[in-house]
């Protein structure tokens, strides 16, 4: 255990890894000797700040109490909670002491109804839109991204030195949406969060309600989802491929993943489920009529022929994205990037190792430490073919069990699914039976502190094709 | 003299090949013009799922073109506006700056349910909701995501009246 680990273990226990510290506590956390365990996320209402953190690979959540509308910056341990404090002054207008950066807004700005609008007495709007710093703009309309997300940039003889982001035009205040529902009522709404995670995001509420009921799905539901998230998985890791290869010219590529993609979407549409797998999890399980094993098989089928030609093109293709938007492994580790972005930048995080009945010997490809687009892509590919060989693996032992035990019932639960896109986290308080409170994290909050550092240096041309290969969710980031 | 050199191993010909035999036509035809319609999609705070499907419609699976439609990156390019995701209040003033781009004779089509009525994410502090409350459309395409050849078969039957 970690002098940190240690600290917010002394703490009063709330739920399962949850930890409750006094102001004091808190402080004394954020300035523990020894390493700094790795953030996942942070995030503040009015009642509490929080932060989730990593200890080995299991999460260690630790709270403190929101006094006079302020409290103790995380970030001034963890430079990656700055967006979470962001966050929580965009919507509680709770503010964070000693924080790091510059504190601009993350969400608001400045077109909402209300300013601090889910808090206690949120104040009249300011009107207007903020008008951005910077030298140079990429419109939302311009990042080659499927959602808003808004660029303003500092350039020196055509070259980027600062970024910053404006997140707020994604934002559909989905928290706000459902808080006081059931799960099963939120569960709709959740399946809409982000089209990168239309499994994997529902997947990891619906772990996280049942840790709050007490409860283990069992081995089949456990299979089942498996092989949604690995067909999703698939699926984004070809769209991003796809991006990465139109942003350096690579049509015939493109073309391939692109082809593969609707392979996919089709045979999911010929077992009768969504093209996209939309709407399949639900709070305890999947939903009617899902016959699973068909379903593995036909994308199996699809996808395993087609293999050989994506890996012969994007051997031709690679050299173009050799060296281009690399991620330093030192940046990746401090936020803790997750997913192939950060597992190609040295970090060997991967929460499907951690799963109770994951079949780990499918799980073969390595991690890089090259940090490159090229890095990314190759991940992509050969994550695909580990995708195809779980199916295998799952096909051929489908509800076998295990002796995981089930969790002590406390009405919290955190939630956590490798998704195409790395970790996605979710943490949920029940309350007579509804949401009292909820944390979602998508992972590319984590890119957001990083991106500046994989821009700098590149003309704001080459700015769309850098984030097509790391694969960015507006709709996750913001929600 | 120096013998030919191969550009690239025999397999990525192959590759190519495949390609052209998997080339999309399209089903039905939509009546010929002098030029193709041009397409500028946006999303304006949605999931991001619609907007993936025309990207897929867009992309080599399918014969947009052949179909008599080009997605086009310039505003003043364009011809329709093909809106996703339900307007957020802050990207209502991005809607309006691409709208006013377009040349006369400009048309706004709302796809998917967020862009029609606002979907899963009506009207709230951060959301103006579909496009439904705000504006007239001239097509609306439902569904959460409609299919790219849901969308593709509501575009040839407008550009067919
Ligand atoms: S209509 Fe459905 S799929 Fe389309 S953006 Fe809205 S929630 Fe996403």
């Amino acid at each position: 255990m970690t002098g940190m680990g240690r600290l917010i273990r002394g703490g009063e226990r709330l739920a399962l890894s949850h930890y409750r510290l006094e102001a004091a506590q808190w402080a004394e956390m954020l300035s523990a000797p020894g390493p700094t365990l790795p953030l996942v996320s942070c995030w503040v209402d009015e009642r509490s700040a929080s932060v989730l953190v990593l200890e080995g690979d299991r999460p260690l959540l630790a709270s403190t109490p929101v006094e006079d509308r302020r409290y103790l910056a995380p970030s001034s341990r963890f430079p990656g909670a700055e967006w979470g404090e962001r966050v929580g002054y965009d919507l509680y207008g709770v503010e964070a002491m000693e924080a790091r950066g510059n504190g601009a807004p993350a969400l608001d700005e400045g077109g909402w109804t209300s300013t601090w609008p889910l808090s206690g007495q949120p104040a009249p709007a300011a009107g207007g839109l903020r008008p951005l710093a910077g030298s140079h703009l990429l419109r939302p309309e311009q990042t080659g991204l499927s959602g808003p997300l808004e660029f303003s940039f500092e350039v020196h003889r055509g070259a980027i030195r600062t970024v910053e982001i404006c997140a707020g035009g994604a934002h559909r205040g989905v928290v706000s949406r459902l808080l006081g529902k059931t799960p099963e009522e939120a569960m709709p709404l959740v399946s809409r969060m982000t089209a990168g995670g239309f499994v994997a995001h529902p997947l990891a509420f619906a772990r996280a309600v049942a840790q709050a009921r007490g409860l283990l799905p069992g081995p089949g539901i456990r299979d089942v989802w498996m092989i949604l998230l690995e067909i999703e998985r698939m699926s984004i890791h070809l769209l991003d491929m796809a991006r990465t290869a139109r942003g350096v010219d690579a049509q015939l590529l493109a073309t391939h993943c692109d082809h593969a993609r609707e392979a996919i979407a089709r045979a999911c549409s010929e077992q009768g489920v969504s093209r996209r797998l939309m709407d399949m999890v639900t709070c305890d399980g999947f939903c009617d009529g899902l016959e699973i094993v068909p379903l593995a098989q036909a994308v199996h089928a699809t996808m395993q022929p087609r293999l050989a030609a994506l890996e012969e093109l994007q051997r031709v293709f690679a050299p173009r994205l050799k060296g281009f938007a690399v991620l330093d492994t030192r940046l990746a580790a401090r936020f803790a990037v997750g997913g192939v972005t950060g597992r190609a930048s040295g970090r060997g995080t991967d929460m499907r190792r951690r799963e109770a009945g994951m079949r780990l010997e499918a799980l073969r490809t390595t991690g890089s430490s090259q940090g490159d687009a090229r890095a990314r892509d190759g991940l992509r590919l050969s994550e695909i073919r580990d995708s195809l060989r779980l199916l295998e693996r799952i096909l051929g032992s489908i509800g076998l069990d295990d002796d995981e035990p089930a969790p002590d019932r406390t009405g919290e639960g955190i939630g956590v699914v490798e998704g195409a896109r790395g970790d996605v986290w979710y943490w949920v308080r029940l309350k007579d039976g509804r949401i009292e409170n909820l944390h979602v994290r998508d992972p590319g909050v984590s890119l957001i502190p990083v991106l500046e550092s994989m821009l700098r240096g590149y003309p704001v041309s080459r700015v769309p094709a850098a984030l097509g290969s790391i694969g960015l969710s507006p709709s996750g980031i913001a929600q | 003299m120096k013998g030919l050199r191969r550009a690239a191993p025999l397999s990525v010909v192959y590759a190519f090949m495949d390609a052209v035999r998997w080339r999309p036509h399209a089903e039905s035809a939509t009546p010929r013009r002098d030029r193709p319609i041009g397409l500028y999609v946006l999303e304006a705070g949605g999931c991001e799922g619609c907007f993936m499907e025309i990207e897929s419609l867009a992309g080599s699976a399918f014969a947009l073109e052949q179909a008599g439609f080009v997605c086009v990156s310039d505003p003043e390019d364009a011809d329709w506006l093909l809106l996703t995701g339900a307007v957020t209040r802050v990207c209502a003033e991005m809607v309006d700056r691409v709208w006013r781009a377009m040349p006369p004779g400009r048309s706004l089509i709302a796809v998917g349910a967020c862009a029609v009525d606002g979907g899963p994410f009506p009207a709230g502090y951060a959301t103006l909701g579909g496009l439904q409350a705000l504006t007239p459309v001239r097509r609306s395409i439902p569904g959460c995501p409609p299919s790219p050849q849901d969308i593709l078969d509501a575009l040839q039957e407008l550009a067919r009246l």
